[in-house]
């Protein structure tokens, strides 16, 4: 039943912040602020529950809640979490708050239907994260577009309008796909068993011939890459983020990727893995390729928040790498990247978005020298900046190094070139330190440094990123015990 | 006796005739006349095969048939005098404030 | 009550009360208001509603000859036809300048219209779909013309006029066709002789005839050249109730005369109907790209939506029509909302045309603004909406039918369609705001309030909870089965 309230208390506080802001604008931002703090508690809370092995009953899933929808179709309203889920769960609800926060200051119009958008997005990943029914899983999906569209349009700079088309019309057209997909596998299981379902476990064991398996899987695939995005259906993210707000680009670059690895580990791995297999050898080079791609696109980027944007694409490269290099090793690492990579790319779009704040612009032309001026939130950026291109001691440095353990066992060459891509990723990111906080002051700037709630906010990132790159293995662990059944994969 | 075909072939020969007029026709008026015809075709053909089948609903549809013509005919010389009065013409042609 | 007379209620309390609006309009003051007739024609919808639920509880069969028919599938129909016309009179109270002249006139054309569209959807006899069809056509043919001073009402009128009669009479004649190969004009007993020995080729022909009839009428490609020069001069609540209501009507008729009628001669219809359904899509959505005028982009949004519709019928199972019936549904719940927000906004006389007119009217009337960003979102077809389930459910039952081609037309083409629909949402929602036209938005008024509760509160029931709609459109679909599966056999 709790995770029904994640749901509910998240799509309340939208319902209620929305109106209120018409009386005060604080009222709208306190009533989004509790909504999220008091689902990220409730998250917690299922963390003091046993996680141990012992605990499979009912399939495996730690938490389940299981209504009848719409029963004409045999579809449930069917939510279920494991270590997995549990993990991206608390990455999202946490950023969540963090971007609650940081738009305190950032947002000053429509304010309500500001946290209306930002909470129901919150809702729709949480939907993603936690269905086990493939329609509640693909409504889900699509309930994140229209809020997150706004959010790019309403919120955003000049061009926003087209960034938030664009990126409406990727995601539409590719989720489109995945629906011919999924309608597909629901017949398919149909007939082979004569029973109308849309349950995850019920699908998983679908009798598929193998050209059939490929085509489903491949509309599955297109939703997926498109939303993570991999190259070359990455175009729409650097727009989308050079136009969109810091929290916006937050859950744009961080929490969507979540849930398209996500996605790729629990549905497409365990439906297709014939499928899968057939295909990982092009989606191998296809990661590759978005990793020495995006460093060299970052490099030359003069726009702040795009730089973080072919930065997060890189990120997500290894992401994809490690979901189709076929081993548990790879696959820890990818979660790992992901959850590192939330936090620190969202890190590095929040220090972009404080900068563009003080220095009107973000164009990195127009900055230089602001150490002088702004020590802590240069350190702060350089800080994340390092983090980003994998030093060790930080959480991203533990996700691609287990990433390139586990390819290197698959595929040697692959592996060699992806670890360029990490040498890569150092130039663009000393590049974006270079350039935008060291050299002189010829602006002669005089800013005011960090606020109180901007440093506290960066430093709890600090901090959770420090924990991820020193101490591991809580997550390694939670993540170990997750999708007890589907054990072939995490072997 | 003229067998039930000629009848039928007729009846294709007017009806066709009033899809032409009604394709090629610029005057409103004609172009009205040109679907009487088209109506008229098919209760010819109604009567015919009403004979055929010795059954008396094909002559019953052929009054229902002119019953609604008469209050088509009605409501569109309406329309065609509104027309007129905006715009002093007949011609499709000239009818074209909104491309077709 | 008398049986034969409770199979018709609702077409006799909506005949008498556009019957009595008719008389009470001339005893009214020249320059009162007519509203009040308005009203009282909002009663007799919601009256004729309430009528038609009850029909569910008579025992299915016919009456008058067998000419009519009250069935699950006709009540559903008569249901949602009573619902689109309550919340176009809702939407007419709102816009209409209460005391011009004839008002009256144009609730009482309302009621009419639905009676003959009401007609339709419960005739088993030819004949009586005919005499249907032409009192929804001409009652609709009045309304186009409401605004005869204007321009472009007149010109709309006489092109809906002298095409919609176009159809009628290939309508007619493939009646007649099939009245000489069968010698019978009753549907059911038309699929009966059909069924034994050899299809002449009469009925053949005469069913392309009343395709063609239907699919001017319904506006499917390549039949659909009126719909945008119409649409764009009708006045808005007007537009609004022909783009679904009659549609609904002709399509369910169709239905139930290939279904019914001609099951055995699908091998025939199906590839024609196929065609038309992928030609609708792709005029429709690649048509409205370029448009710059709202009304005119719906209408080719309304070419392209009954191509999805088309795309169910298909299907060739009771799946496809329950999928055509609920699509009517969630088409006609966004669509009359869309154009509720377009007449208040437009107003009667079309204020606003163009889609950059609607800059930034989500910041000057956020409850217009909301509105038509939600029916723009369920056209669209995103979850949590109607239109969403709706195109769920219409290309599962083609899949399922084994349409693949169809379906992913399909989908791809409704992914085309975000393109414009996203159009018009950003000029909603953009800056800077056009204010000397937007300042001449009336505040809403308490009709329009309800026709966007009624609207609004339908989309969402049918995209969030769709269960109750569906198990009607099932009930309705399954009268119809017995003549599909000896169609599959």
């Amino acid at each position: 039943m709790i995770l029904g309230w994640l749901i509910v208390i998240l799509i309340a506080g939208g319902l209620i912040a929305w109106p209120l802001a018409r009386l005060h604008p604080l009222l709208s931002r306190l009533i989004a602020l509790s909504a999220v703090t008091l689902d990220l508690a409730l998250a917690l809370v299922l963390a003091t529950r046993d996680f141990g092995p012992g605990s499979t009953a009912g399939g495996g899933w730690r938490e389940e809640l299981d209504w009848s929808w719409i029963p004409q179709f045999g579809i449930h309203f069917h939510l279920g979490m494991d270590g997995l889920s549990f993990l991206l769960v608390l990455l999202t609800l946490f950023l969540g708050v963090v971007a609650v926060v940081v738009s305190w200051t950032e947002i000053a119009t429509a304010v309500g239907f500001y946290h209306f958008n930002l909470l129901l997005i919150l809702a729709g990943i949480l939907g993603v994260l936690l269905s086990l029914d493939l329609f509640l899983f693909y409504f889900s999906w699509e309930l994140m577009l229209v809020p997150m569209y706004f959010l790019i349009s309403v919120w955003g700079r000049e061009r926003r309008t087209h960034a938030a088309v664009k990126f409406f019309l990727f995601t539409q057209l590719s989720g489109l796909l995945m629906l011919i997909a999924l309608l597909a596998l629901y017949f398919a299981h149909h007939q082979a068993t004569g029973i109308y379902t849309f349950e995850y476990q019920d699908l998983l064991g679908t009798p598929l011939d193998p050209h059939r398996a490929m085509w489903i899987m491949l509309g599955f695939l297109a939703a997926f890459a498109v939303k993570l995005p991999a190259f070359p259906f990455h175009t729409w993210l650097p727009d989308a983020c050079a136009e969109a707000s810091a929290a916006s680009n937050l859950v744009l670059a961080s929490l969507m990727a979540a849930t398209a690895a996500y996605a790729m580990i629990r549905f497409l791995l365990p439906l297709f893995p014939e499928a899968v297999h057939t295909i990982s050898p092009l989606m191998i080079v296809l990661a590759v390729i978005g990793i020495l791609y995006s460093a060299i696109l970052a490099f030359s980027q003069t726009n702040l928040m795009r730089l973080v944007a072919y930065a997060s694409i890189g990120h997500l490269g290894f992401v994809l790498l490690g979901i189709f290099a076929g081993n548990s090793l790879a696959l820890r690492g990818t979660v790992m990247t992901v959850i590192a990579h939330g936090v620190s790319i969202g890190a590095l779009f929040l220090v972009a978005g404080a900068v563009e704040k003080r220095v009107q612009s973000r164009e990195i032309d127009t900055m230089g020298g602001l150490w002088d001026t702004i020590p802590c939130l240069s350190g702060v950026g350089l800080f994340f900046a390092l983090a980003a291109l994998g030093l060790p001691g930080l959480g991203d440095f533990i996700g691609e190094f287990l990433i390139l353990i586990g390819t290197y066992q698959a595929h040697i060459a692959a592996a060699a070139v992806a670890a360029l891509g990490v040498l890569a990723a150092t130039f663009y990111a000393l590049r974006f330190v270079q350039y935008a906080f060291q050299g002189t002051n010829i602006h002669s700037w005089h800013l005011p440094d960090l606020a109180a709630h901007e440093g506290f906010v960066l430093g709890v990132l600090i901090a959770v990123l420090l924990w991820l790159g020193l101490y591991p293995q809580p997550v390694l662990q939670t993540l170990a015990q997750a999708a007890s059944h589907a054990p072939a994969l995490w072997r | 006796m003229v067998p039930i075909s000629y009848y039928l072939v007729l009846s294709a020969i007017l009806f066709s005739i009033g899809v032409g007029a009604f394709l090629i026709k610029r005057n409103i008026i004609t172009v009205f006349m040109s679907i009487e015809l088209m109506l008229n075709a098919v209760n010819l053909t109604f009567v015919a095969f009403a004979h055929q089948w010795r059954h008396v609903s094909g002559q019953i549809f052929v009054f229902f048939v002119m019953v609604v013509a008469a209050a088509e005919a009605a409501v569109g010389l309406a329309i065609i005098i509104a027309i007129f009065r905006t715009r002093n013409t007949l011609n499709v042609d000239q009818v074209d404030l909104m491309k077709l | 009550m008398n049986m034969q007379l409770a199979r018709i209620l609702p077409e006799v309390i909506l005949t008498i009360t556009g019957v009595i609006i008719m008389l009470a309009e001339p005893l009214l003051q020249k320059n009162s208001s007519r509203k009040p007739l308005g009203w009282f024609a909002v009663l007799g919808t919601l009256a004729a509603l309430f009528a038609s639920m009850w029909q569910l509880h008579l025992p299915d069969g016919t009456a008058y000859f067998g000419t009519v028919q009250t069935d699950a599938y006709s009540v559903f129909f008569h249901v949602l036809i009573a619902g689109i016309v309550l919340a176009t009179l809702l939407v007419s109270l709102d816009s209409i300048d209460g005391s011009a002249e004839s008002v009256g006139e144009f609730f009482a054309l309302i009621c009419f219209g639905a009676v003959g569209m009401m007609l339709m959807t419960s005739a088993v006899e030819l004949l009586l779909v005919f005499i249907g069809l032409e009192i929804s056509s001409i009652s609709t043919y009045i309304m186009a013309c409401f605004r005869r001073k204007s321009a472009k009402g007149p010109e709309s009128a006489i092109k809906y006029f002298l095409l919609g009669s176009f159809a009628t009479a290939f309508f007619l004649y493939g009646i007649a066709l099939i009245f000489g190969a069968t010698g019978t004009t009753a549907i059911a007993a038309i699929g009966r002789i059909l069924t034994v020995g050899q299809t002449p080729l009469l009925a053949v022909v005469g069913l392309a005839m009343i395709l063609i009839g239907i699919g001017f009428k319904v506006s499917a490609a390549p039949f659909q050249v009126w719909t945008p020069d119409v649409y764009e001069g009708a006045p808005s609540p007007v537009v609004g109730l022909m783009s679904t209501a009659p549609k609904a009507a002709a399509f369910a008729v169709l239905l139930r005369i290939l279904y019914v009628a001609f099951p055995l001669l699908h091998y025939h219809w199906q590839p024609l109907v196929w065609w038309m359904a992928v030609l609708s899509m792709c005029v429709g959505n690649l048509g409205a790209l370029r448009q710059q005028n709202v009304k005119r982009m719906l209408a080719y949004s309304s070419i392209a939506n009954a191509g999805y519709l088309l795309a169910a019928f298909t299907a060739l199972s009771q799946e496809g029509v329950a999928a055509a019936s609920f699509y009517a549904v969630t088409y006609a719940a966004m669509n009359v909302g869309i154009f509720a927000v377009v007449s208040h906004a437009g107003g009667f006389g079309d204020r606003l045309t163009l889609v950059q007119d609607y800059r930034g009217l989500a910041y000057r009337s956020p409850l217009l603004g909301g509105a038509m960003a939600f029916f723009l979102i369920s056209l669209i077809g995103i979850p949590f909406t109607g239109g969403f389930f709706g195109k769920f459910y219409v290309f599962a039952a083609a899949l399922h039918s084994g349409m693949v081609w169809l379906t992913i037309i399909g989908l791809i083409n409704s992914g085309i369609a975000c393109y414009y629909y996203l159009r018009l949402l950003a000029a909603v929602y953009s800056k800077p705001v056009h204010t000397d036209l937007l300042d001449g938005i009336p505040r809403p008024t308490m009709p329009l309030l309800l026709a966007l509760v009624l609207t609004v509160a339908a989309t969402l029931i049918l995209g969030i909870v769709p269960g109750q709609v569906l198990s009607l459109a099932r009930a309705g679909a399954n009268t119809l089965v017995p003549y599909v599966t000896t169609a599959m056999k």
